[in-house]
C-alpha cells in the first residue's frame, strides 16, 4: 500500500494542471471540476442522464437514480435494470446525435482523449457533461462522489464510497506474506496484452495480497512478449474462462513454468472487469483464488 | 552466380538464425542454446529455445523466403525492379481476408490464415480481371496499375470493416496488418513452410519463361512464349507465395523489393539464381528484423512490418532516384 500516496500525488498534480483560473471557478459553490477540466454545475439533480461508461451506469443504479438513466453503452449490462435502458452504442467516441436523440440534461463520459470531441459537441448543444477517469481504485471513490453530487444526493455517494472502501480495507487487512505470490494477468492474445501499473487490476491484485509481475510498466494494458512472461516467471497465470482454456491447449505457453505446473487460475471476468461498485467483492474473489483465503 | 555470393547469403542467414536463438529477454549462453536444441535436461531452456525461439526463427525463414522469391519473380515478370507483392495489392487483399476473419471472430489459428489466403486470391483475380478489362493482356504496366487500384480498394474495405469493430478487434487487426512472427507455433509453421516450398518449386519450374519475359513481351513472343499465359502463371505463383506469408505473419512489406535487388547487386544474373538467392537472403532479412523487433523495445515488441518498412522505404527511394 506504499504506492497509495503516489496515486494521490499524481491526482493532485493532474488537478493542479488545469490552471489557477479553472481551480478558482471549481471552488465556487455548486461547481465541480471534471477530468477534462470542465466545470459542471452540480447539485441541480439531473433528470435525464446518459451514462457512457459501465462504471458510472452501475453507480447511478446503486445510488438509486436508475430510473433517470435514459441512455447507456452497449456494454452496460449490470445491474439487470440497466438492460432496459436505450443502448447508444460503443461509448468511446459516441455518436453525438444518438445521444442528443434521447434528450439528456447530463451526459457522463469516460475521460479519455477519444471522448473530448464528443464532450465539446455536447457543450455546444447545451448539454452538461461530466467526464470521469475510472482507471484506478481511487478513481472509484471520486466517481461515486461526483456522480452522487450530479444527481443531487451527495450523502448517498459518501455512503457508497465508504462501504466499498471498507470492504477493500477488510481484504487489505488480511495477513500477508513478505514475499507475496506473483501473477501474470492474461488479457488478450495476438498480440499478448497484460495489465500494468496504470490499471486498477494491478492495485486489486496487490489488495488481495499478491503482486503483478508487470507492475513496473506504466501503461494500463501494456503489450508484452511471451518470453518476457517466461523470464518473469509468475507463480500463477490469471485468465478468463475461455482464455484459460486457450492457454492450456497452446504448446507455446508450455514454456511458462506456472502453466506446465497447471497453475492457471480462472478469473470471474464479469466481476473484476470494471472498477465499480463490486470492487470489494472482486478483491475477495482474487484473495480466495490466489491465496485460498476466504474473507468473511 | 559467383560462389562468393552464395557464401555471403548463407553466412547472413546463419548469423541471423544464431542471433534469433541466442538473443531474447531470457539470457542464454550459446552452449546453453546448443544443449537446449539437442537433448538437454534444463526444462526451462528447452522450453524457451524449442517452443518459443526456434518455431519463430523457422517461420521467419519461411516468410522471408516466400517474400523474397515472390518479389524476384514479380520483378522479372513485370520487368519492373520496383515490383513487390506488398505494393501490388496482393498483400492488401490478404489483409482484407484476415481482418474480415478477425471481425467475424474466427479466432481459431487455422481459420485466420485461410481467410487471408482467400482474400489474396480474390485480389489477384480482381487484378487480372481489371487488366483484362483494360484490354492490355499481360501488359506489366497495366498489371501494376491494377494492383495499386485493388490495393487502395483493399485499404478502404479494411477501414469499413474496422469502423464498426470493438477496440479489441481493432487492436488485433492492426497488429496483424503491422506484421509479426509472435504467433509462431510448430503446427502453423509447418503448413507455411510447405506452401512456401510449393510456391518456390512452381517458380523454379516457370523460371525459364520468366527469364524470357524479362527480355520484353515482343522478344519473348518471338521466342515462342505464350506471353499472356506465362505472365498469368508467374503472377499466380508469386501471389500464392505472398498470400502464404501474409497468412503466416501479416503484412511484412518491402522484403520482396529489397532482397532481390541486393541479390542482383551481389552478382546474380539468371532468374533462377535471383529467386534462389532471394529465398536465402529474404530469410536472413526477416529473421534479423524480427530479432530487432523483439529486443529493442523490450518488454514490448515492435511490429515486424514497421522494422522492414523502416529499412525498405529509404531503399525504395534510393532506387527510384537511381532509375531516373
Amino acid at each position: 500500500m506504499y504506492r497509495r500516496p503516489f496515486v494521490l500525488l499524481a491526482l493532485a498534480v493532474t488537478a493542479s494542471c488545469g490552471g489557477a483560473k479553472r481551480a478558482e471557478r471549481a471552488r465556487a459553490p455548486g461547481r465541480t471540476l471534471d477530468d477534462f477540466g470542465d466545470t459542471v454545475r452540480a447539485g441541480h439533480g439531473a433528470r435525464r442522464i446518459v451514462s457512457l461508461n459501465p462504471v458510472t451506469t452501475e453507480l447511478l443504479f446503486a445510488l438509486g437514480a436508475g430510473a433517470r438513466v435514459v441512455g447507456r453503452t452497449h456494454w452496460d449490462l449490470h445491474p439487470e435494470g440497466a438492460r432496459a435502458v436505450a443502448d447508444l452504442g460503443d461509448g468511446m467516441q459516441p455518436n453525438v446525435e444518438a445521444v442528443l436523440g434521447v434528450r439528456p440534461d447530463l451526459v457522463l463520459l469516460y475521460a479519455s482523449d477519444g471522448n473530448r470531441a464528443a464532450a465539446r459537441a455536447l457543450h455546444r448543444a447545451g448539454v452538461a457533461t461530466l467526464a470521469i477517469r475510472t482507471d484506478h481504485l481511487a478513481d472509484f471513490q471520486r466517481a461515486a462522489r461526483l456522480v452522487a453530487r450530479a444527481v443531487g444526493d451527495s450523502a448517498a455517494g459518501e455512503r457508497l464510497a465508504d462501504s466499498v472502501e471498507r470492504s477493500l480495507a477488510v481484504v487489505r487487512a488480511r495477513p500477508r506474506s513478505t514475499k507475496p505470490p506473483t501473477v501474470f494477468w492474461f488479457i488478450w492474445e495476438s498480440p499478448l496484452f497484460t495489465i500494468g501499473r496504470g490499471s486498477y487490476l494491478t492495485e486489486l491484485v496487490e489488495t488481495a495480497g499478491a503482486r503483478n509481475v508487470f507492475d513496473d510498466l506504466a501503461a494500463p494494458s501494456p503489450q508484452v512478449s511471451l518470453e518476457q512472461v517466461v523470464r518473469r516467471n509468475p507463480d500463477y497465470v490469471l485468465a478468463g474462462p475461455q482464455n484459460a482454456m486457450r492457454i492450456r491447449r497452446s504448446p507455446a505457453w508450455r514454456a511458462v513454468s506456472a502453466v506446465r505446473a497447471g497453475r492457471i487460475l480462472v478469473v470471474d471476468t464479469t466481476l473484476v472487469g470494471r472498477p465499480g461498485v463490486r470492487l470489494g467483492e472482486a478483491a475477495r474473489h482474487l484473495r480466495a483464488l490466489i491465496l485460498h483465503d476466504t474473507v468473511p | 552466380m559467383p560462389r562468393r555470393t552464395w557464401l555471403v547469403l548463407l553466412a547472413a542467414l546463419a548469423a541471423a538464425l544464431l542471433a534469433a536463438l541466442a538473443l531474447g529477454p531470457v539470457p542464454l549462453s550459446p552452449p546453453a542454446v546448443w544443449r537446449a536444441l539437442f537433448g538437454g535436461d534444463d526444462e526451462h531452456a528447452v522450453a524457451i529455445v524449442r517452443t518459443l525461439r526456434l518455431p519463430r526463427a523457422v517461420l521467419g525463414v519461411a516468410i522471408g523466403a516466400g517474400l523474397g522469391m515472390s518479389g524476384a519473380a514479380l520483378q522479372g515478370t513485370l520487368r519492373n525492379p520496383l515490383a513487390d507483392p506488398y505494393l501490388l495489392g496482393v498483400s492488401g487483399g490478404a489483409a482484407v481476408g484476415a481482418v474480415l476473419g478477425v471481425t467475424l471472430h474466427l479466432s481459431a489459428p487455422a481459420m485466420l490464415p485461410l481467410a487471408a489466403f482467400i482474400g489474396a486470391l480474390l485480389a489477384v483475380a480482381l487484378v487480372l480481371l481489371v487488366a483484362r478489362a483494360a484490354g492490355a493482356r499481360g501488359d506489366p504496366r497495366v498489371l501494376v496499375l491494377a494492383g495499386v487500384v485493388i490495393g487502395a480498394f483493399a485499404n478502404a474495405a479494411i477501414l469499413v470493416l474496422l469502423s464498426g469493430a470493438t477496440d479489441d478487434t481493432v487492436r488485433s487487426a492492426l497488429w496483424w496488418m503491422m506484421g509479426s512472427l509472435g504467433d509462431a507455433t510448430w503446427a502453423g509453421t509447418r503448413w507455411i513452410a510447405l506452401y512456401v516450398a510449393l510456391g518456390g518449386a512452381l517458380l523454379f519450374a516457370f523460371a525459364r519463361e520468366i527469364e524470357l519475359l524479362a527480355l520484353g513481351t515482343d522478344p519473348a513472343a518471338a521466342l515462342g512464349v505464350d506471353v499472356e499465359r506465362a505472365t498469368r502463371r508467374a503472377y499466380l505463383a508469386a501471389s500464392l507465395l505472398a498470400a502464404v506469408t501474409v497468412a503466416g505473419a501479416g503484412l511484412v512489406g518491402f522484403v520482396g523489393l529489397v532482397v532481390p535487388a541486393i541479390v542482383r547487386a551481389l552478382g546474380a544474373r539468371t532468374v533462377r539464381s535471383v529467386i534462389a538467392g532471394a529465398a536465402i537472403g529474404g530469410g536472413a532479412l526477416v529473421v534479423a528484423a524480427d530479432v530487432v523487433a523483439r529486443t529493442v523495445r523490450a518488454p514490448s515488441e515492435l511490429p515486424l512490418g514497421a522494422v522492414t518498412a523502416l529499412v525498405g522505404v529509404p531503399f525504395f527511394l534510393a532506387r527510384l532516384r537511381r532509375m531516373r
